[in-house]
């Protein structure tokens, strides 16, 4: 009887409950726009890991993070090629130029990314099918997020980047994550021609791909010994391990969103608790007639429970949809990778349900001692 | 005593349970438009800081942090125009130093300046008083609010730049920024011989740092200037150039519409925790509202009532919310140094929000008393 009972009391004042279901929509909103926030960041800094090919990666010991990686000599790439653990071993290097064509004759700098195109570094299937544009000489592939101020993007379009015009040959979706306003993809010849003075011997990345089977953690441990000195090489556990440790801890990210999270959690809490407490503090008469013909304490305490659950559950659903969509705009207004991920759903679902369940039992704290002859 | 404070105070646990709702609904909402605050000024605090009237830099020059010199002798033919003051270049790089912290060995990126140290450039005190020890070949002034790991807040007396032992001659206060982890400052010939390759070439500047004459217009030198000068280089007051940067982290930074989000967001939650606050204390004393309604008080009075007691529970609980973020800014702003502080701007807008959102919800809310038939409450 204690869910229907729970039922018929959240249906009866239409409206009230009704005002219940926004507030706890808008709590269970709040929580997953700033966790959302939170976790967009580290991955914004991991997109163009999470959208390279390798099993292990070998950088300079200087490496701070993925924009600033340090560089270590490219025979150091070329001694792990030869392992019998090793299926492919490529460099990657990266450099900031000027892109001499923005809006309004502005120079912005542009984010370079050297690779070979025939090592299918990259996963995105808009680069796999312009490897051949990527291997012409002085063209470049533009991601498709770079910014308005770089001007247009067109195919075709020669700009003068550095010292040397380049010709746009297509666009590639990836994202431009915290590489900078724009980024471009260029062969190593390309690469090379465009930082001159730094040539193709210095590597800013070896992206290491193993041979089907091989264990990354083992054959880390052998490459390590056989890489030399001043340099590392992260597993892709590590590598997520430490560029998520480098946003939340090294810059004011971390604390500017994290603060964020933990206010919300505690609007989150207050919400909740009203709710509860007004939806039981108003049925306190009735609840106290129940008791006076005699129904025991544990009922009306499960009645509750069920009515600060049924609640939650009803807020979530339309939370979760609106989070969704919200998470879309997001993305598209600010470029970050601002996703939901199972993990966090059943996390706010289980959160959201357990503050209901403790403010209800906070709240049942009245009704034990609800003297039926006081109310009336 | 008016009617309105009389009954918020009437059921003490009520008015903490309603000032703590719309109170943490104001705290976020403070947090977010101080980040939003602090995000603008730790980039703009560094123009803030030059010492002049007018500013000159390079047309391609697309925000503060990125070098693109110009040549020097731009420079020298702006001092020639009348009503000017003092003409004074800075170097400035966010590319290409790497500072080692002495401490622990590691190597990371800075931002670093470089001005004759008898023509200094910075308003910042402490810059000023140190800068003749800059006239020594490899002396650095370096930033004891730079991120920690920079190892700068520690006083060391000797670090590394560019693989160059340099010594350090003090420190000054400016706290990084959404790009620079730290900031190091020497004299442009320490700059220019520490920048190999073309990038050290002393006769190409990033900055031109102009005063003018006292009582001359800066806006008017800035025209002669924009006139007289290559249309290479592009002419700022100085309120210019902060206008120019703000509006480029506002395009192109995600920080805007983050934290207007977060301020949306805020702003909502407060509405429903205070409609939900007065619809409650409406439904309590609807029979006392209906009385009074009986006995012949209109329902323009009662209106006003509820709006004054939506004000006060708005008043209630935007105090402590603001108090509480004074403390907070303090120490998220120590953790993350960010400039982050209650300023007018802050306190203003928070208290127009918070008003804002209880009185439209109390709008929402009264119509039911407004309605109430005294024959039928009871």
């Amino acid at each position: 009887m204690k869910v229907p009972l729970a039922w018929r009391i959240l249906t009866y004042d239409k409206r009230r409950t009704a005002l219940a279901l926004i507030g706890i929509f808008m709590a269970i909103l709040l929580v997953f726009v700033e966790l959302g926030f939170f976790y967009a960041v580290p991955r914004g800094g991991l997109l163009l890991y999470d959208n390279m090919r390798f099993d292990l990666l070998l950088v300079s010991d200087q490496y701070e993070y993925q924009a600033q990686p340090g560089v270590f000599p490219l025979d150091r790439l070329d001694r792990l090629r030869s392992s019998a653990e090793v299926q492919q071993a490529t460099p990657i290097y990266f450099g900031y130029a000027k892109w001499k064509g923005g809006e309004g004759g502005v120079w912005p700098d542009v984010f370079v990314i050297g690779s070979d195109p025939a090592s299918h570094a990259f996963i995105p299937d808009s680069i796999d099918q312009q490897l051949g544009v990527l291997a012409k000489s002085d063209t470049l592939l533009v991601d498709s997020a770079t910014r308005p101020i770089f001007g247009a993007l067109d195919a075709g379009r020669v700009v003068e980047i550095g010292d040397r015009n380049m010709t746009i040959g297509g666009q590639y979706v990836l994202g431009t994550g915290f590489m900078g306003l724009g980024v471009v993809l260029v062969s190593v010849p390309n690469f090379a021609g465009l930082f001159e003075d730094r040539g193709a011997s210095a590597v800013n990345l070896g992206a290491i791909v193993l041979k089907p089977g091989v264990n990354p953690d083992r054959a880390a441990a052998d490459l390590r010994q056989a890489s030399g000195p001043g340099t590392r090489i992260f597993t892709r556990k590590e590598l997520d391990a430490h560029e998520t440790a480098y946003w939340t801890t090294r810059t004011s990210v971390g604390i500017i969103f994290g603060s964020g999270l933990l206010i919300s959690f505690v609007v989150g809490i207050m919400i909740v608790y009203q709710i509860v407490s007004t939806q039981v503090g108003r049925q306190l008469p009735q609840f106290a007639t129940l008791k006076a013909i005699g129904y025991p304490d544990r009922s009306l305490v499960t009645t509750v429970g069920a009515m600060s659950l049924l609640i939650v559950i009803a807020g979530f659903i339309p939370a979760l949809a609106a989070a969704l969509g919200l998470y879309a705009i997001i993305r598209d207004q600010t470029l970050l990778p601002v996703t939901m991920s199972e993990t966090r759903l059943f996390a706010v679902f289980g959160a959201a349900l357990g503050m209901a369940l403790v403010s209800a039992l906070l709240s049942v704290g009245g009704l034990r001692r609800a003297d039926p002859a006081d109310v009336f | 005593m008016p009617l309105a404070w009389r009954n918020l105070v009437a059921n003490k646990p009520r008015l903490f349970r309603s000032a703590a709702g719309i109170g943490f609904a104001v705290l976020l909402m403070l947090m977010q438009l101080g980040f939003e605050q602090a995000f603008f000024d730790s980039s703009l605090n560094v123009i803030r800081g030059l010492d002049g009237d007018i500013l000159i830099q390079s047309v391609h020059k697309y925000q503060f942090a990125t070098r693109d010199p110009f040549p020097r002798t731009i420079l020298d033919a702006a001092a020639k125009l009348p009503g000017i003051a003092s003409v004074r270049p800075l170097y400035a790089d966010w590319f290409d130093f790497f500072w080692k912290n002495p401490f622990d060995g590691k190597v990371f990126l800075v931002r670093a300046f470089g001005f004759d140290p008898d023509r200094p450039v910075f308003s910042f005190p402490k810059v000023d008083e140190n800068r003749k020890k800059l006239k020594d070949a490899d002396t650095v002034l370096i930033d004891r609010q730079a991120r920690r790991f920079l190892g700068m807040d520690r006083n060391p007396a000797e670090a590394e730049l560019n693989g160059t032992k340099v010594r350090v001659a003090g420190n000054f206060t400016l706290g990084p920024d959404f790009q620079s982890d730290g900031t190091v400052i020497m004299s442009d010939r320490t700059f220019t011989s520490l920048l190999r390759g073309p990038g050290g070439n002393p006769s190409e500047v990033d900055l031109g740092v102009i005063k003018v004459s006292p009582g001359v217009d800066a806006t008017a030198v800035g025209e002669a200037l924009r006139n007289a000068l290559p249309n290479t280089v592009a002419v700022f007051t100085k309120p210019q150039l902060i206008e120019f940067e703000r509006k480029f982290q506002a395009d192109v930074s995600s920080a805007g519409p983050i934290f207007a989000m977060g301020t949306i967001v805020g702003f909502v939650v407060g509405m429903l925790i205070s409609y939900q606050v007065t619809y409650t204390d409406l439904s309590d004393q609807l029979p006392q509202y209906a009385t009074l309604k009986a006995i012949g008080y209109r329902a323009g009075y009662l209106l006003r009532v509820v709006l004054e007691q939506a004000g006060f529970n708005a008043l209630v609980g935007w105090v402590p919310a603001w108090v509480l973020s004074i403390v907070l800014y303090y120490v998220i702003g120590r953790l993350a140094l960010l400039p982050l502080r209650m300023s007018a701007y802050l306190t203003l807008t928070s208290l127009g929000l918070t008003l804002g959102m209880c009185l439209i919800s109390a709008v929402l809310a009264v119509k039911r008393v407004i309605q109430a038939d005294p024959a039928e409450v009871f």
